[in-house]
């Protein structure tokens, strides 16, 4: 990165609910412009991290500075230099798209005289300028969540903090959404984003990985790919239960990951590997419909992360 | 500042306006209740089904059915055959009162030693028919008893009427129901009305997820708290006065005190159960939570506001527990004003009561939500 003062840093930030820890002793530094995306699975922490930031909850220990200014005294002056979406939809229903806009307007300050311009450019942009007097209520759930983007994007902020946006959205709408997001990164905006989907945290330009409270890794999704041990082999199989009990045992196989019908199976070597594993289902009895090499993606390397880290787990609290 | 709160404010009411049914309980619900409260209680109580079993048959016993009926209390149901009709009428909830005339009625009141009785039931499950069915019974045979003493003393009544007593009842010269029951229905109505309002404001918006959003923005809480409240307050005052004007032009219920005071004292009034129901809304997590938590809080101030039951004949506990209820204080200025012309110089210790307590759940209600908020 360019830039070499971070916009968002976090210094050993805690937040403590009654018995858990939510976040534990987070480091994060995110450089202006990045698109970073924050993944893990549920009640990671992902989104006490986003709320966190946006000021909404009370830090346990520990810090963090936003744009210039420190979280825990200068909240108010953070809020005018961010956007923050939540993850439930939170606009209001009996509004109409226009009146959610300049609602939103009026409470963060922005010039009526540019207010006109810029209501106009983000309905065009969140593709809703036809629907301007429709009230929210009747939007659909992809048409609502533009609208809620736009809504936090009207005094410009530099900051965007977007918790699961596109969770329960159609592919075309979640398609569309990350379009938009992609052009606000072009423009400079720097975005965190939380979100249970892979392919969406390929988009991004860093990933962090949360687990119990922690960021595992953080890295870009390259990198994250490349973490993963072995390469990865595709079957499809008739019986995907007994092949996969099957293939686990076979030499030089790391894991096996299971997505419906087909099995994704990490091997030392994929190139030695697949005429072995072709040859022992044929021995075995076992109908082999296709088994051929892939690359893989960020999906694999989210499972197998978690599950080692699972794995660890287990370990750990048994002895 | 200003444009912020003004744009909350604005916000708020544009909600009202689109979720119709809010608004129009809010304005209508109080006046519309007030008029059924009054319609209902505007009258006397009269016409209570009375049921006879006239074992006698004299001139004498008719002469006591007609006198009852002569009350206007009463209207004769039937004439019983037995005195199982009567019980099944009584159980059955069908007349009010019984009257039991013995056969031997007549020669007991003509014979000089004679002591005539009458029987009479009352069906005191519905206490307040009884209760008026009870005073008619005795002023009948309080009138016969004067004139069986007068027949036996050789007096005529001409000669002697018995004490003239000279009763006036002040404030409310006819003892007309509507006349006490809603300038209290009117009382609490404001109380229902803000407090459910102010209860709904947060946690409607924590239900539905906009508080967060709320949060985020770069409002003070004391902002928020203020452009939340505007919206209230305009709409109880609005309210108050629509429900006064249906109580003083429908039912005659008169304003002897000065107006304005009323007004500058409900709004006061107003501003303490804003309070109140602001806490309410935080504690709150859905709109149906407040709703329960203002239904408890509110049936519990009703019971000391004296208005099913005087405060002052209640135990001695709950007459210093009343004291701080703000409504009890504020059901007792507005009496005071409406009926009694009282002023500021008679109603100043509950006019501190009310701002005394207004200070402290004020005070207290801004603190706690602003620490919930911020």
């Amino acid at each position: 990165m360019a830039d070499t003062v971070p916009i968002i840093e976090t210094h050993a930030l805690t937040r403590d609910f009654k018995a858990t820890r939510a976040v534990d002793s987070l480091e994060l530094s995110i450089w202006p412009g990045e698109l970073f995306g924050l993944v893990g699975p549920d009640g990671a922490g992902k989104t006490t991290t986003l709320r966190l930031l946006a000021g909404l909850l009370d830090i346990t220990s520990g810090g963090a500075e936003l744009a210039g200014y420190d979280l825990a005294r200068q909240a108010e002056k953070i809020k005018r230099k961010i956007g923050y979406m939540a993850q439930r939809f939170s606009l209001y229903s009996e509004l109409s798209v226009v009146e959610n806009l300049s609602f939103f307007a009026e409470l963060y300050d922005v010039d009526p005289s540019v207010l006109q311009e810029r209501t106009e450019q983000l309905l065009a942009f969140a593709d809703l300028t036809e629907f301007r007097s429709r009230r929210a209520a009747h939007l659909s759930g992809g048409m609502q969540k533009k609208l809620a983007l736009a809504c936090t994007l009207i005094h410009r902020p530099q900051i965007l903090l977007l918790d699961e946006p596109t969770t329960g959205v159609d592919p075309v709408s979640r398609r569309e959404f990350w379009d938009i997001l992609g052009n606000l990164h072009l423009e400079g905006t720097t975005i965190v984003v939380s979100t249970p989907y892979m392919d969406e945290a390929d988009r991004c330009s860093r990933v962090g990985l949360m687990y119990e409270g922690r960021m595992i890794v953080c890295a870009d999704p390259q990198s994250i790919r490349a973490q993963i041990q072995g390469e990865l082999i595709e079957l499809h199989t008739e019986d995907w239960q007994m092949a996969s009990a099957f293939v686990e045992t076979l030499p030089g196989v790391l894991e096996v990951q299971i997505y419906g019908e087909s099995l994704h199976v990490f091997v030392d070597s994929a190139d030695e590997r697949l005429p072995a594993i072709e040859a022992a289902f044929r021995d075995q009895g076992l109908v082999l419909r296709e088994a051929r090499r892939a690359t893989a993606r960020m999906e694999e390397a989210f499972i197998s992360l978690v599950t080692r880290l699972d794995t660890a787990r287990r370990l750990e609290k048994e002895t | 500042m200003l444009r912020r709160v003004w744009s909350l404010t604005v916000k708020e009411f544009i909600h009202l306006i689109n979720d119709w049914w809010m608004p129009a309980f809010m304005l209508f619900g109080g006046a519309s209740e007030l008029l059924l409260v009054g319609w209902a209680t505007s009258r006397p109580i009269a016409n209570l089904p009375l049921m006879v079993l006239d074992q006698d048959r004299s001139s004498a016993s008719r002469g006591v059915i007609t006198a009852l009926e002569n009350t206007g209390t009463f209207a004769l149901h039937t004439q019983a055959q037995s005195m199982e009709a009567i019980q099944d009428a009584l159980d059955r909830g069908e007349i009010t009162a019984a009257v039991i005339i013995p056969p031997d009625f007549d020669n007991e009141l003509a014979s000089g030693a004679g002591h005539p009785s009458l029987t009479v039931m009352l069906n005191g499950a519905e206490s307040t028919p009884a209760t008026a069915a009870l005073r008619a019974v005795k002023g009948v045979v309080r009138d016969l008893g004067e004139k069986v003493a007068f027949q036996h003393l050789g007096l005529s009544p001409s000669e002697f009427a018995g004490f003239d007593v000279s009763l006036r009842v002040w404030f409310n010269e006819e003892l007309s129901e509507a006349y006490y029951m809603t300038p209290a229905e009117l009382g609490l109505m404001l109380e229902f009305t803000v407090l459910l309002f102010a209860a709904l404001s947060f946690s409607r918006e924590r239900e539905l997820g906009t508080l967060e959003q709320l949060l985020v923005m770069p409002f003070s809480s004391m902002e928020i708290i203020i452009g939340k409240s505007i919206p209230v307050a305009l709409v109880g005052l609005f309210d108050f006065v629509l429900m006064l004007g249906a109580i003083h032009f429908v039912f005659g219920v008169p304003v002897r005190g000065s107006l304005p005071l009323l007004l500058i004292l409900a709004s006061g009034y107003l501003l303490v159960e804003l309070g109140k129901g602001m806490v309410i809304s935080i504690v709150s997590r859905t709109q149906h939570q407040a709703f329960l938590l203002v239904m408890m809080i509110g049936m519990t101030d009703f019971m000391f506001t004296g208005y099913a039951a005087p405060v002052e004949s209640m135990p001695r506990i709950i007459q210093i527990v009343a004291n701080i209820v703000p409504a009890h204080h504020w059901l007792t200025i507005l009496r005071g004003i409406l009926l009694k012309g009282a002023g500021l110089d008679v109603l100043w210790p509950h006019v501190l009561a009310l701002v005394a307590l207004g200070l402290v759940i004020g005070v207290f209600s801004l603190r706690f939500v602003r620490r919930a908020l911020d």
